[in-house]
């Protein structure tokens, strides 16, 4: 397998338990492809979130290597100034970069991050980071109006929100068709040895549909309206995807992936309230409601740490020398902080239950560690139970969640699967994210970077 | 999917011979199959140049409306 064209098709957020069993039987496009070669977990990267799981996944690179620990990121350790990641602080060579050079045709749809859209050797397409459809979305420009010309409009992203679930419902179709439309456009219209593209549609579903349908969640109703939204989308992606496939031949490398898994919530753990309760977190008042730390007046000089809430929480040291106010003095940090992450591992849960919560400090996970690493990094209940960052709740364990939907979370367990020429069929075998970028590289019949780990197909 | 898309239609436009010669030239060796190929290329670039409002392409507005997103998301705090 190898100097042949490669499709690889990012579900964001595709669940192993849903995709590969409950779903069974519902999805015949993705299933023909599990029988023509091999498929399993896919295991994602610490923290497991979209950015920036999707670039770890494409450039063989890990978080601290990319310097990418989330979404945001402090301006030089500020405490409030903070930036978005976007496509213009990568700099880090991803697959499409090295067939690019290579002079390989490659077409790229919505892999995060690419807004502001960069230049490849063919064309590319922003993902859900573009602030609307009236952007310049595309690489080269031109190609938004050709697209345009075409009757596609793209529509990046759907705000999302907890009322109204029939509206989003509507709009992550509407949203998703656009976005296959383009994909099947491109498909069409371009000569490409390299093909990438993320929905990330399914993640939307998720976190808005999930405890419609799972009767392992806690605010979880039998009969309710939307119990079969998640299985009717996943049948939608099936569909799509088996446009999609009519589009290529049977001499393509066709990857299905995801960058993690997802599920159900249990609740929303208040971190930095915590840190308040144990004298780590200095307030200049007590908040009436539910705030966040960035509406807050914090009392730095008698702050010791505090926390960034979301699907996983990082921990900040206000450390002497490093900080504006620091006050940790530097021989103490590793004792502090250690401690800290010992007192993080034993939170109990709202029944005084053990939860499996994991802490890491970065420089353990990563190989080296760029940009603006936290110093620790917190999973709480193996990521059941979601840290979340406002201060100002009457109890410390919140059964839905602060800021955002309270229905699903992010897991450690993606998917895969892959066909093509040379891929053995039919087999099960779990892999990492690790080993996307060199396996798109293989088949490609381009040289694998020293530094990247072996393929999916030299696994077995 | 098929009857929506409709069949692609060309229309001729005029181009001075030196002009069409220098750019048969110039695409050799590159991507570009034919000079019309070319000439819509470069078309569409200066028509989407044009329509673009701003220079800046990831403005302060534009960051805080990403923001907005991720936050209802549950990325953000």
């Amino acid at each position: 397998m190898s100097g042949g064209k490669v499709l690889v098709i990012g579900l964001d957020c595709a669940s192993p338990g849903l995709l590969f069993d409950r779903f069974a039987g519902d999805l015949p496009n993705l299933e023909s492809l599990m029988a023509r070669g091999v498929h399993g977990e896919l295991e994602t990267c610490v923290p497991p979130i979209t950015i920036p799981a999707w670039l770890v996944m494409f450039t063989g690179l890990d978080p601290g290597q990319l310097g990418l620990y989330g979404f945001r990121h402090r301006v030089e350790r500020s405490y409030d100034g903070v930036w978005v990641a976007n496509s213009e602080q990568i700099s880090a060579p991803t697959v499409w970069d090295i067939a690019g050079a290579k002079g390989l045709r490659c077409c790229v749809v919505a892999v995060p991050p690419s807004y502001p859209p960069y230049p490849v050797n063919g064309d590319l397409v922003g993902c859900f980071l573009t602030p609307d459809g009236n952007s310049r979305y595309t690489y080269p420009a031109g190609l938004k109006v050709e697209l345009e010309e075409n009757g596609l409009s793209y529509v990046p992203d759907v705000k999302f929100r907890v009322e109204d679930k029939e509206g989003l419902l509507r709009e992550i179709y509407d949203m998703s068709a656009g976005r296959f439309d383009i994909v099947d456009y491109l498909l069409e219209n371009r000569a490409w040895d390299l093909f990438a593209f993320v929905e990330i549609g399914l993640d939307r579903i998720h976190h808005a549909f999930w405890k419609y349908q799972d009767p392992g969640h806690h605010l979880y109703r039998a009969g309710n309206p939307f119990e079969g939204a998640v299985r009717d989308y996943y049948r939608f992606l099936d569909e799509r995807v088996g446009g999609m496939l009519e589009r290529v031949d049977d001499e393509t490398t066709v990857l299905v992936v995801s960058d993690h898994g997802a599920k159900r919530m249990k609740g929303a753990f208040c971190l930095n309230q915590w840190l308040v309760e144990r004298g780590y977190l200095k307030l200049a008042g007590e908040p009436e409601a539910p705030t966040s730390l960035d509406d807050l007046e914090v009392d730095w000089d008698g702050t010791r740490a505090w926390a960034w809430g979301g699907y996983y929480a990082r921990v900040f040291i206000n450390l002497k020398g490093r900080e504006p106010c620091g006050v940790v003095e530097p021989g103490e940090y590793e004792a502090f902080r250690d401690g800290l992450r010992s007192e993080i591992e034993a939170i109990k849960g709202p029944d005084g239950e053990d939860l499996d919560n994991r802490v890491w400090i970065p420089s353990e996970l990563y190989e080296e560690t760029r940009g603006d690493p936290p110093d620790l990094m917190v999973c709480l209940d193996d990521l059941y139970w979601r840290p979340a960052g406002t201060v100002g709740h009457p109890s410390l364990y919140l059964s839905e969640n602060d800021t955002g939907p309270d229905d699903a979370v992010h897991d450690w367990k993606g998917v895969y699967i892959m066909a093509g020429p040379g891929v053995e069929a039919g087999a099960r075998r779990d892999a990492s994210i690790y080993q996307v970028a060199p396996t798109v590289l293989e088949a490609l019949g381009l040289d694998v970077p020293a530094y990247m780990k072996a393929g999916l197909n030299n696994t077995g | 999917m098929e009857g929506k898309k409709e069949e692609a239609r060309y229309t001729s436009v005029s181009l001075p011979t030196p002009l069409f010669e220098k750019i048969k030239e110039r695409i050799e060796g590159t991507g570009f199959t034919s000079v019309s190929s070319y000439v819509v290329y470069v078309l569409r670039e200066v028509l989407s140049k044009e329509a673009e409002e701003k220079s800046e392409p990831f403005t302060r507005e534009d960051e805080e409306r990403v923001k907005d997103r991720l936050r209802a998301l549950g990325y953000l705090d």
